[in-house]
């Protein structure tokens, strides 16, 4: 039973390689003045970096990106925990129904999703087709699982209906029993369920080039259109969106622990 | 209670549907309609209900596309289970618990990563003039240009794998924890080798969870379009990859050939993530 062990530590050394190496190689590339005829990169520079992050289309895509994500993320917050918590304590029936929704999105591709909002939407008179809107629409929708999940897992490890009467017995009226007594206690449940939305949103590419595209442009698409022009400055795009990516990620897991992300989760792929 | 108190609570009952309208509006207007109005316009042809459309899809074009994408997304996903079980496997058995969080906590941030990011990640280290590319080269191993290109199918397996394998890990840990140790003990015990365990006592109680990963990694890389269009562009003839050229027009605009593509592959997906929630309730019920 000695060597038992080596398999393992060989099974893992590769897996970090293989995670690692893409992410490493990205943030050399990005400082290297060239790296595509020898081993080592040809010297060090933060050219690529200055001239990518001073370009304004910089600026805007990026705020487009956070304003795609924030807002996309306030609305799933704001219809996804009233409806938990009221399914929760008056109408448990309405549960599956509510997760049935739920799982549909794992269902559908993203472009799938595109070409269906675009197909209804274009036929009917609401400011909503080659908007943003639209854009914020289909993102809830593909995020909305990693909304629901947390808050409702949340729900589930209160004592919902203790709290419930309590703050009713103490005089509370509906609003104000969810506002300070039951969003305080599932704070966690929401911050993580954010952080997913946040995470999930701010890297989507198909919805934003399919919806909107030059329109309204998201990171996601500058950084596609900057891969087929000019690639140093594109690896710096890339290791940004690496590092938002993975410190979401990590604040999730900070905050709520692992297993606050559906097992199931589709990402933006 | 009187009657009427009981029909009080009754309607009180019902209106306290209403409270869930606002979700439910939402879904219907987002994910149902939109989605039935494919399904209408993929079937219907000038007011005739007809599967013309569906027959005009199968096209050697779209048939390709079909066959590209199910045998990328079955050896992703075969790949997947196969070694995010074992990576999983040696995750779980670890003494050491800083690995197995430091691990399990990597594979969680990087599953959800995908898309452009990855695919220009995986052009630096394995495209024509990639370090790893020109490290071969240097041992004497040619990639290029013909033994393998990123650009291509090839590359997107490896690419995917990127993002199936951490997936296959979160999903698989939790049924390598139920594999209790008295069972590999008592399998040992009445002179079973460690390979005849596995195979005869592990692989079946795991088997469907094993699936169930197979069918949702399979769903992951099916529905994929972002990190296939920038690694290849419109070179590698996908499912995705023609349904977004449809929408956007670039082939000769045919809105009812974009549908009848987008239901076959929804067909496609709703099988695996239907097989999915099937299998995991049993899963489930096994562990119990």
């Amino acid at each position: 039973m000695k060597d038992r062990g080596i398999w393992r530590v060989i099974v893992i050394a590769l897996f970090l390689t293989f995670m690692i190496v893409p992410f490493l190689a990205t943030v050399l590339f990005s400082i290297s003045v060239r790296w595509d005829r020898t081993i080592f990169p040809e010297g060090l520079t933060l050219e690529w970096w200055d001239k990518v992050t001073s370009r304004s289309a910089f600026e805007t895509t990026l705020t487009n990106s956070f304003i795609v994500s924030f807002a996309t993320m306030f609305a799933l917050a704001i219809l996804v925990t009233p409806t938990a918590y009221w399914a929760h304590v008056r109408v448990p029936r309405g549960k599956p129904f509510i997760e049935f929704l739920t799982i549909i999105p794992f269902g559908i591709p993203g472009v799938v999703l595109a070409l269906a909002l675009i197909r209804f939407y274009s036929t009917v008179p609401l400011p909503l087709i080659n908007t943003p809107n639209i854009l914020v629409a289909a993102c809830m929708v593909i995020a909305l699982p990693f909304m629901y999940r947390p808050v409702a897992n949340a729900l589930d490890a209160i004592d919902v209906h203790v709290l419930t009467e309590a703050a009713q017995s103490l005089g509370a009226g509906l609003w104000q029993t969810m506002i300070r007594v039951i969003v305080p206690n599932i704070m966690p449940g929401i911050v993580s369920g954010c952080l997913l939305v946040f995470s999930t949103v701010f890297a989507e590419f198909t919805l934003a080039n399919l919806l909107v595209g030059t329109r309204f442009k998201t990171f996601p698409i500058y950084l596609v259109e900057f891969t087929r022009f000019d690639g140093r400055q594109a690896s710096a795009l890339a290791v940004i969106s690496f590092v938002i990516a993975w410190l979401t990620s990590l604040l999730i897991i900070g905050i709520a622990g692992r297993g606050a992300r559906p097992a199931e989760s589709l990402g933006a792929r | 209670m009187t009657k009427v108190g009981v029909n009080a609570r009754k309607s009180k009952a019902r209106l306290a549907w209403l409270g869930l309208m606002p979700f439910f509006l939402f879904g219907i207007a987002f994910e149902i309609i939109p989605v039935l109005t494919l399904a209408r316009s993929s079937l219907m042809d000038k007011g005739v209900l007809t599967l013309a459309q569906f027959e005009r899809a199968l096209t050697p074009l779209f048939i390709e596309s079909f066959r590209n994408s199910i045998q990328l997304s079955a050896a992703t996903a075969l790949l997947g289970v196969v070694f995010g079980t074992i990576v999983a496997h040696a995750i779980v058995t670890t003494r050491n618990q800083f690995v197995r969080d430091a691990i399990t906590a990597l594979a969680d941030v990087t599953t959800n990563f995908g898309g452009a990011p990855l695919a220009f990640a995986f052009i630096v280290i394995l495209g024509s003039t990639g370090v790893v590319t020109l490290i071969l080269q240097t041992i004497g191993i040619n990639l290029y240009p013909t033994t393998f290109r990123i650009y291509s199918i090839q590359g997107l397996t490896v690419a995917y794998l990127y993002f199936q394998l951490p997936l296959m890990i979160l999903l698989v840990i939790p049924s390598l924890l139920g594999l209790r140790r008295e069972w590999r003990e008592a399998a040992i015990n009445l002179g079973a080798s460690p390979m005849q365990y596995w195979l005869r006592v592990a692989l079946p109680i795991l088997a469907p969870s094993l699936l169930g990963g197979f069918l949702l990694l399979f769903a992951n890389a099916f529905g994929a379009y972002a990190t296939a269009w920038t690694l290849t562009g419109p070179d590698v003839n996908l499912v995705t990859v023609q349904i977004a050229a449809l929408v956007r027009g670039e082939v000769q605009l045919d809105p009812a050939l974009a549908d009848a593509l987008a239901m076959l592959s929804l067909g496609v997906m709703t099988l695996c993530v239907a097989g999915y929630q099937w299998l995991g309730g049993r899963a489930h019920k096994g562990a119990r």
